[in-house]
């Protein structure tokens, strides 16, 4: 571990410290927390930055420091299980949809269109209608969402490589199905479908503030970071700290994670060609 | 030639198992949401009296898999329904607002896909260096805003400080091209940042793998130049997950700016769709379902037809 | 102020000079030809006594955003629901009466309404009112717009008052006789609202056209989109309405409304934020106007299902609920403090004896102590669309903590919410809009079988006063019946009434002729036939 971010170029580090101080908040945020996340304690609303509350006060008056530390974990967790869970359950999915017969491919890739074609704010809608919005909800609904792009990408990929000379090789060497798919195709695809995680943690994060727009997303008076710039965006006219400081929390948190990613990406290349 | 007329043959076939799939699919998710059109049309107003008449005036009363094969059947028949909030054909309700919907995804296409594959090649091409850098931060930034807080920014700084533009985007009746012009700035522009980051990277991401392969690593080693190794030899092969990442970027645009209908007040078929959810109107939710479906399709059918007239390989092995 | 007056004059005999009043009123040339109903001098002096406008200016063009729309949009004042609807009714039709800034109601298309014993209700039609289609107006329209509420096909949206409607009958070339069931005061009051408006006989199709009576006529309707309305010249107000042209769009996301209100793409706005009311005012072009309102969101406690059947439970929750912490921190001081019963304090049957609950955690910890529920935990419902519960729920919860009981806040989605989850939770909440009957109010919410009882309240005492107040026709009785309601609901109901809203509404300065009407925002959702615009 301490090897890889060593052999990291500049930006990776930087990512990773960033990762880093992100999921310590994530993980201690609450306790770390100057004032309760829901007690109202100011009159003032939308109060500026370095008064009586480091990060002001929002809507309602509560204090956006400790709202902030409270929120963290739902944008670091649910879309961190959410992306990992779409993207390994895509790739497995198509790995073995690639190697498989024809018509079993087909089928698999037709019933991921027709779920990858239901827009996903739709589908969020119907879903926490229809169940509510717990937690475990919001990341099954967000995991299901993103999976079926997952799965597209990946097998694009998987039968790109499957159509390279060296795999075909392995083929006719009489190579089983399951060595061609774990030994041969997925090291190739793996840097891409990195690539992809990154993006799709993005997703589910945008989602969930999509969600919040939608008054859907995480239960009040919990807020995830999205729902944080949702619920104070009439403060926005006046440059409130309580909606800009979390949008700038969510890019830090998407750069931080890409750029560990994209660094990674470089170590396994190497590892790669090393092969 | 003949092996791409053959793939779209069987790919119409296909399309129809897909679109078979999806309203089963949306028919089955909905019949799981609570409550159903008669009582959401009398809201919170809704007697016992009042919904059980309108649950037999929409024919609620029939078991579910009926309304589903009635529904079916009328489809094959070319006849969409009638929608249940509104009483008025479905299909009068689409297209009244498929064609907006298409015209703010058509331009918002037309600016962010060459704008996003330029950017990404770039970003390929001088991989490592300060450029790609910047970029890589921006397009990452970008991705990470909330796109009702980008619309919302748009609309405080073009519409209400500097009164450039409108803050909805509205028409009349006997707009010129000028008018056309402000009406679509901000939402176009809101969307073109938020899809054109999203292709700008996974081009970026697919043009590197290619150069990271041993065949173009020979070619630049041949002294090849950069530029025509990309070009020649890395993009072709490229093609395939870039396409695919821009059909699925753009399928969004039909059913997934429902924010952005939103926040511009713009009538499109996204937030009809929510409309339909909200009043449980099944026939309208269906057939926007199908309607999302069939772009995608149409979109997906593009994208491999490039990537297979793009890879020689498979443009032989069908 | 105004039913006593009415009855007053309906059963005293007053009418020729009630219709003196009328008629110079009429010669003056004032706001309304109508108020026969209302309008004695002191309301008139109030009248006067607004701050000097300039002459109504005739023309121009504005375009007008509530704050909903959807394919549900109709045409049909039967099905009428939401706020959008409510104006598109108030621009293409009038009713028999209308709603006034005083919570009464004035006449409209009918020139008398007269009663001897509040059942048998007389009234005369206006003369030489016709339809945009050039139809004059007649008492089978009338007829026909009051009885279609009866018929199930129709699914009105009233048709639970409609029932009261025994027999409406023609009885002359410019008269009709409404028999009720049973003796109903404020008769005049309820065909006020946008449901009662008066379309032509035997119209079925409401889906494209709407041929009323009212102020505008329709240009086009397109549901969930946008409403156009252009002057209609006939209107039967002399001299109104002002505007040649209204659009009427919905635009469901707050800070978007205010910022095409700032933009100046919009020219009058519904429900403003109170967080945004400083930013409109600050832009010198654009202005709020307040109404208070008797709406309100209110805590619903099942009356039969634990732990809210338990009458201590009840009283611990009202004891701590902080009413001026909800005013200031989430209404911005937009609000009213209310008694835990459903009547505003500028309602005239008002109980102002009654004493205010207050916040008081230790008396909340001992009704808990009594009811053996210390600590116990309970879910609480609320949703986005009953305005202000999400954020009532987390107050509630911090005060919960501190009196011993912990309750779990459960958000559910705006879909759905009225017909899956308001009261069917042992605690929840429920948002009723203003009503000016107190009659209808009551009958709708708080009688044990009534259709909306929200936490399916049975006190036999309440139900029997409020027979007897329907039919009283002594002020000063029926005035104590209410009273003593009121104070039964603020003892036993299981409901909590925290707070009445204001209504905030946001217009371009240029808008004149705007004036507060207490049933809704935007004049009660009837400006398009008051508003002009100064250019």
């Amino acid at each position: 571990m301490m090897a890889a971010i060593k052999s990291m170029p500049m930006s990776g580090k930087v990512g990773a410290v960033l990762a880093a101080c992100w999921l310590f908040l994530a993980l201690f945020g609450p306790w770390l927390a100057p004032h309760s996340a829901n007690e109202i304690v100011a009159y003032d609303v939308f109060e500026p930055l370095g008064g009586d509350y480091i990060l002001g006060t929002d809507y309602i008056g509560r204090d956006v420091f400790s709202r902030i530390l409270d929120g963290t974990r739902f944008t670091i967790f649910i879309p961190l299980l959410a992306a990992a869970l779409a993207c390994s359950v895509g790739t497995l999915i198509a790995l073995y949809s690639a190697v498989s017969h024809p018509r079993t491919d087909e089928i698999i890739s037709r019933f991921m269109d027709a779920l990858i074609s239901i827009p996903s704010k739709i589908f969020s809608l119907v879903m926490i209608a229809a169940f509510g919005s717990s937690v475990p909800i919001l990341l099954t609904i967000t995991a299901i969402s993103y999976m079926p792009g997952s799965f597209r990408i990946a097998r694009s990929l998987a039968v790109n490589v499957a159509n390279l000379d060296f795999v075909t090789v392995a083929r006719t060497r009489g190579e089983s199905r399951l060595y061609l798919a774990v030994k041969e195709i997925l090291p190739n695809i793996l840097h891409p479908m990195l690539a992809d995680f990154g993006l799709r943690f993005v997703f589910v994060v945008l989602l969930l503030s999509s969600l919040s727009f939608l008054g859907l997303g995480v239960q009040p008076p919990e807020a995830d970071l999205g729902s944080l710039v949702r619920e104070n965006l009439s403060g926005l006219a006046e440059g409130a700290p309580a909606v800009i400081v979390p949008a700038i929390a969510i890019a830090t948190i998407t750069i931080a994670v890409n750029l560990v990613i994209d660094s990674l990406r470089g170590a396994a290349t190497y590892a790669a060609r090393g092969r | 030639m003949k092996v791409i007329f053959q793939l779209i043959i069987k790919r119409i076939g296909l399309s129809i198992i897909t679109l078979f799939i999806v309203s089963a699919v949306v028919f089955f998710i909905a019949n799981l949401l609570p409550g159903d059109a008669a009582q959401e049309m009398l809201g919170q107003s809704a007697t016992p009296e009042a919904v059980a008449a309108l649950r037999e005036a929409y024919g609620l009363n029939d078991p579910p898999l009926t309304r589903y094969a009635k529904w079916l059947t009328g489809l094959v028949t070319g006849d969409a329904g009638m929608s249940l909030a509104n009483s008025r054909p479905v299909s009068e309700l689409i297209s009244s607002r498929l064609s907006k919907s298409l015209l703010l995804a058509g331009l918002t296409t037309v600016i962010a896909v060459p704008f996003a594959m330029l950017l990404g090649i770039v970003a390929a091409m001088y991989s490592g260096r300060r450029v790609d850098k910047i970029m890589n931060i921006a397009t990452l930034s970008m991705v990470a805003v909330p796109e009702f807080l980008l619309a919302t920014i748009f609309v405080l700084i073009f519409a209400v400080e500097l009164n450039w533009l409108p803050s909805l985007s509205y028409i009349p009746a006997d707009a010129g091209v000028y008018e056309y012009f402000r009406a679509f700035a901000l939402p176009v522009a809101t969307l073109c940042i938020v899809l054109s980051a999203q292709m700008a990277r996974m081009t970026r991401a697919a043009v590197l793998e290619q150069l990271s392969q041993p065949y173009v690593e020979m070619a630049l080693l041949k002294g090849s130049p950069l530029s025509r190794a990309v070009l020649r030899h890395a993009l072709p092969n490229a093609v395939g997950p870039i396409v695919n990442a821009v059909a699925l970027s753009l399928s969004y645009l039909l059913g997934g700016v429902v924010i952005v209908e939103v926040i511009f007040n713009y009538p499109g078929v996204a937030s009809l769709m929510v409309d339909a959810v909200t009043n449980r109107d099944m026939p309208l939710l269906q057939a926007c379902a199908m309607l999302f479906c069939t772009g995608y399709l149409i979109l997906v059918l593009i994208a491999d037809l490039s990537a297979i007239l793009a890879n020689p390989k498979l443009r032989t092995g069908g | 102020m105004k039913n006593n007056k009415q009855d007053a004059a309906l059963r005293g005999g007053h009418l020729g000079s009630r219709r003196a009043i009328l008629k110079s009123l009429g010669a003056a040339g004032l706001v309304t030809a109508a108020s026969g109903l209302v309008l004695p001098a002191h309301v008139l002096a109030q009248l006067t006594d607004d701050k000097p406008e300039a002459q109504p200016r005739q023309g121009g063009r504005i375009r007008v955003a509530t704050n909903s729309s959807s394919t549900r949009d109709t045409l049909d004042p039967a099905k009428a629901s939401l706020s959008t609807d409510y104006v598109r009714m108030y621009m293409v039709y009038s009713g028999l009466t209308q709603f006034n800034r005083e919570l009464g109601a004035d006449l409209a298309l009918a020139e008398t309404i007269e009663s001897d014993n509040q059942q048998d209700w007389h009234i005369t039609l206006r003369s030489g009112v016709t339809f945009h289609d050039g139809k004059s107006l007649t008492p089978q329209d009338v007829v026909y717009s009051l009885m279609r509420h009866k018929d199930p096909d129709v699914t009105s949206r009233v048709a639970p008052i409609a029932a009261q409607f025994e027999e409406v009958v023609v009885t002359g070339e410019r008269s009709l006789r409404i028999m009720l069931k049973a003796p109903n005061a404020d008769l005049p009051v309820m065909l006020a609202s946008s449901n009662f408006c008066v379309v032509a006989d035997g119209t079925t199709d409401f889906s494209r056209t709407a041929n009323g009576t009212g102020p505008y006529q329709l240009k086009e309707f397109s549901a969930g989109v946008r409403t156009i309305g252009v002057r209609n010249p006939n209107f039967w107000k002399p001299g109104k309405p002002y505007l040649d042209e209204i659009e009427l769009v919905g635009i469901a996301d707050e800070s978007s409304r205010v910022n095409a209100l700032l933009s100046g793409d919009i020219q009058m706005v519904l429900a403003v934020d109170p967080r945004s009311t400083k930013r409109v005012k600050r832009s010198g072009t654009c202005d709020v106007m307040q109404t208070e309102s008797s709406l309100y969101t209110n805590l619903v406690m099942r009356q039969d299902a634990y732990p809210t059947n338990n009458p201590d439970f009840v009283m611990a929750i009202k004891y701590m609920t902080d009413r001026e912490l909800i005013k200031r921190a989430l209404f911005r001081g937009y609000a009213t403090i209310a008694n835990d019963h459903p009547v505003a304090p500028s309602h005239k049957y008002f109980h102002h004896e009654l004493p205010q609950r207050p916040y008081d955690i230790d008396r909340a910890k001992f009704h808990l102590k009594k009811a053996g529920m210390n600590g116990l935990r309970v879910p609480i419902f609320a949703s986005p669309v009953a305005t202000g519960s999400v954020d009532m729920a987390a107050l509630m919860q911090l005060s919960g903590i501190e009196a011993g009981v912990h309750l779990g806040i459960n958000r559910v989605p705006a879909d759905g919410y009225w017909s899956n989850h308001w009261m069917k939770h042992p605690l929840g909440f429920g948002n009723i809009n203003p009503r000016v009957s107190l009659d209808e109010l009551f009958s709708l919410f708080f009688k044990s079988d009534a259709p909306w009882n929200e936490s399916g309240w049975q006190n036999q005492q309440f139900d029997q006063l409020l027979l007897a107040a329907r039919g009283e026709g002594d002020d000063a009785k029926r005035k104590q019946m209410y009273w003593d309601m009121q104070e039964l609901i603020h003892q036993h109901c299981g409901i909590g009434i925290p707070v009445f809203m204001n209504l905030i509404d946001g217009y371009d300065k240029r808008v004149k002729g705007i004036f507060p009407i207490p049933t809704g925002g935007l004049m009660g959702y009837s400006f398009a036939e008051h508003v002009w615009l100064d250019a």
